[in-house]
């Protein structure tokens, strides 16, 4: 799987490394049971510092999306049923972001289709 | 001999040195990142002929001179030897000034064109790419180690057998000509040596591997060649580099202990055999890993480039990167590696065992 960063932009690079953690697993790029690189491994093919991996590793295990198992690294966890804290936190996240797009001109509708193409995409491999 | 050592050896520096523009990473002239748009720029295809013309034709003016000044007259061998040695820095010199003065001007070409202006400087790399590295195991460095600790047992077995000066350095022609006092330290030395140098290549090796796989979000296909070519070539070329210092090492502590197996021609054989190889080596590793970026066409789709990381390199030869973990990173104007000055473990890797090497050499 390929990670792209944006160097210079105002999201934090491990914020981007969580979010591009998280997209490959949606679209199946990687799965359950394969494991992460190894934290300076990684950093040293982006060069970047060891802590932005760290940073974005300690995200994805309180997410529950990963699991840090010492001496073997980073594997990615099977997905449970999610718990209604979870779901409720994944409302919360969604939320102003759906309120900001209608706000700011986005009709329902536009949403809604908005909502099934990246669906569309995350099924596509 | 020695001038025929002299000449193989300048020979091969000035071959490298010419084709240097025409070897490296694709993306980088004269240490300076051009994106991969510009990169058939007419100027720049003019500075890489430009360098490598004038650095052949000086090469070949001073070869030519060399060889007549050879010659002319008789020459005693240090003569011969030392006026070679001048040359091949010279050639250096001459190939170091060609590429600081087109450093400058490509630097100023990009500036001036604002090549990196409007391009989103991206950073990328592949999760599976690790799983396609193709370097030596390191467990194969344990073969010339266990060698090196079998001939320091069979050398002290053979104690009385060693003369009462012990040979410590030998000419081009495989003659010693530097000795010392017989002492079981002395008679240790050579071997603790090479286990030190072995070490040494095995700790580079280790640390190569564990390096970044610098991968560009332009080129990214040619670019993960390149990379893995590099890391997979380089490790057997260390490799070999080191089978072949551990053969002559050994042989020269062998024939300390039985001076009959030197007899003939097989003592200037075996240094001049080793000679080749390294040159060999490096030629065929040098031309692999040149050519491994330059075959595959690149599509530069949207507004995107590299990462612009000339500020980490000093003069587009010294790498300090201090968010960079990686030891070494691929040379910018060459073929190969250097190393990450801001990251100490370098130094340690790189140094040190050449200074506890000097240190006992002039004790």
């Amino acid at each position: 799987m390929i990670i792209r960063i944006e160097a210079e932009t105002d999201i934090p690079i491990y914020t981007q490394l969580t979010n591009q953690i998280i997209e490959g697993i949606a679209r199946g790029e990687i799965a359950a049971g394969d494991s992460l690189p190894s934290v300076r491994g990684f950093a040293a093919d982006l060069g970047v510092n060891m802590h932005t991996v760290n940073k974005s590793y300690h995200e994805l295990e309180k997410k529950g999306i990963i699991k840090i198992v010492p001496k073997s690294g980073a594997i990615i966890s099977p997905s449970e049923q999610m718990s209604e804290e979870k779901k409720h936190q994944i409302i919360s996240e969604l939320k102003p972001v759906i309120a900001e797009a209608l706000v700011t001109g986005m009709n329902k509708k536009e949403i809604q289709g908005l909502v099934s193409m990246i669906l569309e995409e995350m099924k596509e491999k | 001999m020695s001038f025929l050592i002299f000449f193989i050896i300048t020979v091969f520096i000035a071959v490298i040195q010419t084709a240097i523009p025409y070897l490296v990473n694709r993306a980088v002239v004269f240490g300076v990142m051009i994106p991969e748009r510009y990169l058939k720029d007419e100027t720049i295809k003019k500075y890489r002929k430009h360098y490598s013309m004038s650095v052949g034709l000086l090469s070949i003016i001073i070869l030519g001179s060399y060889i007549g000044w050879v010659l002319s007259n008789e020459r005693l061998e240090n003569q011969i030897a030392l006026t070679g040695a001048i040359i091949e820095f010279a050639l250096i010199f001459i190939s170091l000034s060609f590429y600081l003065y087109y450093h400058g001007k490509t630097k100023q070409l990009k500036q001036q064109n604002q090549w990196v202006e409007n391009l989103k400087p991206m950073k990328v790399t592949d999760l599976t790419v690790r799983k396609q590295d193709e370097m030596l195991p390191w467990y194969v460095y344990l073969l010339p180690i266990l060698s090196t600790i079998g001939l320091l047992i069979y050398t002290m077995l053979n104690y009385d057998l060693l003369p009462d000066q012990i040979p410590t350095h030998w000419g081009p022609s495989g003659e010693a000509d530097a000795f010392t006092e017989k002492t079981p330290i002395s008679a240790m030395q050579l071997s603790l040596f090479l286990l030190l140098m072995q070490i040494m290549f095995l700790a580079i090796h280790a640390a190569t591997k564990k390096s970044g796989i610098k991968l560009s979000a332009t080129a990214l296909e040619s670019s993960r060649n390149r990379q893995l070519s590099l890391r997979k070539y380089s490790s057997w070329l260390l490799y070999i580099v080191l089978l072949g210092i551990t053969m002559l090492m050994s042989y020269f502590q062998l024939m300390t202990i039985h001076p009959e197996i030197g007899e003939g021609s097989v003592k200037i054989l075996i240094p001049f055999g080793f000679l080749l190889l390294v040159l060999i080596g490096t030629l065929i590793f040098a031309i692999k890993v040149g050519r491994s970026d330059k075959e595959m066409e690149t599509a530069v789709e949207a507004q995107i480039m590299d990462l612009d990381e000339d500020k980490y390199w000093k003069g587009g030869m010294f790498y300090f990167n201090k968010n960079d973990p990686s030891i070494f990173v691929e040379k910018r104007f060459g073929v190969g590696w250097t190393i990450n000055f801001a990251n100490p473990l370098g130094y340690i890797i790189v140094f040190v065992p050449l200074l506890i090497i000097l240190l006992i050499s002039f004790l």
